[in-house]
């Protein structure tokens, strides 16, 4: 009997504009804080995901369809669906947190962050389900 | 997959066994809120009633696997599963929590089809 609602877990967004996406859970609220009085989860996901590469494409071709969009945004528990994967991506807590969201110029930081991030793992084709467009 | 068949007696019995959770333990009826308790790692077991829908039945399951909790596929429909809960209204899903002084955890693992 576990708690497997953790940091590090990979969940698909259920709600929103982001509805379908894969993100990766980095700070998990289990008791609700006072202004979300419910358990929520701060989390990274991959917005527009990397294409399909092919081998004939050359290297600009490559570099442009590897190009990966993040988002960073808080979501209510019932609003995402945990999956059985986990990626361990080093996402640096102090630019990713909750205080993002007071100014667009900090969010809009965070995401390159965890832009960088995910293109870096994605080159090393770790973790690949993560990095593939959920089709549904 | 053989399609096991309760017999009245085995269902009168898990059927007390659910009366005493309800009276002494705790439980969360419902989808909603057995969905927020298995995320929470509340819950030690989960009860489907049989007519619940496949969808919501793949769902739950999956949940319980990724908590690694034991899932129970009650052999009647949510009519029953309420009755056996004392409620007026229908049951699909539950959530046993604390099982108080039952042994609902003895029992029923052993008929659990655990996916």
């Amino acid at each position: 009997v576990g708690k497997f609602v953790k940091p590090g877990k990979v969940v698909l967004v259920l709600v929103g504009c982001y509805s379908g996406c894969k993100s990766i859970i980095v700070k998990n609220i289990d008791d609700g804080t006072s202004d979300r009085p419910y358990s929520h989860a701060l989390v990274a996901g991959i917005d527009c995901y990397p294409r399909k590469l092919t081998a004939a494409m050359g290297k600009k071709k490559i570099a442009k369809r590897s190009k990966i969009k993040s988002f960073v945004k808080v979501y209510n528990h019932s609003h995402l669906m945990p999956t059985r994967y986990s990626v361990d991506i080093p996402l640096d807590r102090t630019v990713i947190n909750k205080d993002v969201f007071r100014g667009p110029a900090l969010k809009h930081k965070t995401q390159q962050e965890a832009k960088v991030e995910f293109e870096e793992r994605n080159k090393t084709g770790k973790n690949k389900w993560f990095s593939q467009k959920l089709r549904f | 997959m053989v399609a096991t068949k309760k017999t009245k007696k085995s269902l009168e019995s898990s059927n007390s066994r659910l009366q005493l959770v309800l009276k002494r333990g705790k439980d969360a009826l419902g989808y909603e809120r057995t969905l927020k308790m298995i995320r929470q790692g509340k819950v030690k077991l989960v009860i489907l009633a049989n007519n619940c829908p496949p969808l919501k039945k793949s769902e739950i399951e999956y949940y319980t696997i990724l908590a690694k909790i034991g899932v129970h596929h009650y052999s009647s429909n949510n009519i029953e599963l309420a009755t056996g809960c004392g409620k007026y209204y229908r049951v699909c899903t539950l959530a046993i929590i604390d099982p108080g002084d039952s042994d609902i955890f003895r029992s029923m693992p052993a008929q659990t089809s655990e996916k």
